[in-house]
């Protein structure tokens, strides 16, 4: 594979789906957004919470992440996948994480975006990538059905917890392998 | 063991000799050093056919009409005769020799294709053991195609694909499968392989590789369709759960199977977390676009290629095996491995993934060589016993220019003398 080099200047690539064209290289001025996400990827990658990952994919403003399905959950045996795009303002806008693998999930919208309350209503700058991480991690294991792009999938995690984590599984069995 | 070349000798040695374990075949096909072709008949007053060629085992000649519309299969009838006196050698050939028709009987013509269709002249696969031919028929192929939802950009488009299903002996259709608006790579047989009665045909625009019986009856039956989902069901059961949203935003069955397969490895390579977050950061994430851009290219048994990354995947557990880059000899050993390991290895099929750009694809699609039935099995092509001009004439099924050169065929065995020449040109040939 050809190598590449990571893109760290101005406001390259950041908001967008990451792939845009990008801008004449500056080697004086790096971006406000730019130098705290290559702080938060230092510290991220100096304390690295727990069975998952992530990394910039050939952007800064671009990242991949991965979560390891928690055993125990209906989700264990899975690899999931999900895209993290950095706005040009952050950290004063949330990241918004969208999910590469199927899942079946109140809190994942069909067309896979996450909607939790930290990445949105209680999005503080204060706020770095290790604790969306987290947040996305946790939501494995305690769904938050009261903030559910998906009500049927709320309504059935609440009503029939053991069919809703039947599905779960089935879910995780035929499309997060 | 003493080998001789005299024909008798060689008889006798066949009643006698007990060959190996599954090198009968080898000691047979040394007898054709004693029989080889030893003239050429010029100016033979043949019908306008494109001549495509003989199945395998001998029993048929496979033609097509030059306005590629009909199929047209002559069974071989070897031209024999007889000469009195003494002096046969000098006799030249019968006047008879010179005409096709004492050579082929023609079975049948059959229509295969609509005005508005052509039959693929590079495509034929032979089902030996049912004695089933499969052909295919196109119409025209469009390079500018409009996005639609769930094919990739850039790969042309052919509105109708047809595979045909006959059987050989009376032409009857038993079967056929169409595809439409898709694209197959029916060059050289590239994009469809018959393993046993399993045919794999790939989608190279909907990246998706479609598994079919061919049943003894003369039936195509779907077994499955791999790409977009993994098992055969996992489309409805998608359906019946949840809302499918519109557009691409979800890995493709495949595509999570092989990521998560790369993750997996790398995951386990480096136990200590911080290592490995560096580790994946360069060996994973960096490279994570160049993965998803990967495409299906060509479903294979063998490991001919190079410039290609290959996945083996096993249908039953819809678990990517193995996955390599660059690495043909590695894979090689693999498959050698696997199929000692299972009865056969029809639950595994390998991908051959290609990263590229469409003008890339373009290229390739003439340039990749050797794919399922493309090599001849005359034992004269045997390089084990015979060598010649590659350049010239080779087993692998290809349209060549003739050469207007002799193509002189040397045994491969002491005194290396000549054997015989294939003499395309009358006028140039010297007796």
């Amino acid at each position: 594979m050809s190598s590449k080099s990571l893109s760290f200047s101005g406001n390259s690539g950041c908001g967008g789906d990451g792939s845009g064209v990008r801008p004449w290289p500056s080697s004086t001025s790096v971006s406000a957004s730019g130098k705290r996400i290559q702080k938060e990827m230092m510290e991220f990658n100096a304390d690295p919470p727990s069975d998952c990952s992530a990394g910039p994919k050939g952007n800064l403003y671009h990242w991949i992440s991965t979560i390891i399905g928690p055993p125990g959950s209906p989700y264990e045996g899975g690899i999931f996948f999900q895209d993290i795009i950095f706005p040009c303002d952050y950290p004063f806008k949330p990241p918004k994480v969208v999910f590469k693998t199927r899942i079946y999930h109140c809190n994942v919208g069909s067309d896979g975006n996450v909607s939790l309350d930290i990445l949105s209503r209680s999005w503080s700058p204060a706020l770095t990538i290790t604790n969306v991480l987290l947040a996305v991690k946790s939501m494995f294991t305690s769904p938050d059905p009261y903030n559910s792009p998906v009500p049927n999938i709320a309504r059935l995690y609440l009503t029939d917890k053991a069919k809703h984590d039947q599905i779960a599984a089935e879910f995780t069995r035929r499309f997060a392998r | 063991m003493f080998k001789s070349f005299n024909v008798t000798a060689r008889v006798f040695e066949r009643q006698v000799v007990t060959p190996r374990p599954s090198a009968a075949v080898n000691l047979f096909r040394q007898f054709y050093e004693n029989l080889v072709p030893s003239c050429t008949i010029y100016d033979v007053d043949c019908p306008d056919n494109f001549f495509r060629k003989f199945t395998d085992d001998g029993k048929y000649l496979i033609c097509f009409s030059r306005n590629q519309q009909d199929l047209i299969v002559y069974r071989p009838a070897w031209l024999s005769f007889s000469c009195k006196g003494e002096d046969c050698d000098s006799h030249g050939l019968p006047q008879k020799a010179k005409r096709f028709d004492s050579f082929f009987v023609q079975l049948y013509s059959v229509s295969l294709a609509t005005s508005s269709e052509l039959i693929c002249k590079e495509f034929f696969l032979y089902l030996e053991s049912q004695g089933f031919g499969l052909f295919a028929t196109s119409t025209a192929q469009t390079n500018d195609v409009s996005a639609i939802e769930g094919a990739i950009n850039g790969v042309p488009s052919i509105e109708r694909i047809t595979f045909h299903l006959l059987r050989l002996e009376d032409g009857v259709i038993l079967d056929e499968k169409v595809f439409y608006n898709d694209f197959v790579n029916l060059v050289h047989s590239m994009g469809v392989f018959l393993y046993e009665d399993l045919l794999c045909i790939m989608s190279l625009r909907y990246q998706a590789i479609h598994i079919l019986q061919i049943r003894e009856s003369g039936n195509l039956v779907n077994i499955r369709m791999i790409g977009p989902f993994c098992h055969e069901d996992d489309e409805l059961f998608l359906n019946s759960h949840v809302q499918v949203a519109e557009g691409k935003t979800f890995l493709s069955g495949v595509k999570q199977r092989l990521l998560s397969y790369i993750f997996r490895k790398h995951w386990s390579e480096e136990a200590d977390q911080i290592v490995r977050i560096q580790y994946l950061k360069r060996k994973f994430y960096f490279h994570f676009q160049d993965y998803i851009d990967l495409i299906m290219w060509k479903v294979s048994r063998s490991t001919d290629q190079h410039t290609s990354f290959f996945a083996v995947y096993n249908m039953e557990t819809t678990e990517i095996i193995t996955f390599y880059q660059n690495s043909t000899e590695e894979l090689y050993d693999l498959f050698e491995q696997l199929k000692h390991l299972y009865s056969g290895i029809l639950n595994c099929i390998l991908f051959v993934f290609l990263n590229v750009d469409i003008p890339f694809v373009k290229k390739m699609a003439t340039s990749l060589p050797y794919t399922c039935q493309s090599q001849s099995p005359s034992p004269y092509f045997d390089l084990s016993l015979f060598r010649y001009d590659e350049k010239l004439i080779s087993a692998t099924d290809r349209l060549r220019h003739s050469t207007e050169h002799p193509i002189k065929f040397i045994s491969r065995r002491q005194p290396h003398i000549l054997k015989f020449k294939i003499k395309p040109d009358y006028n140039m040939s010297s007796p």
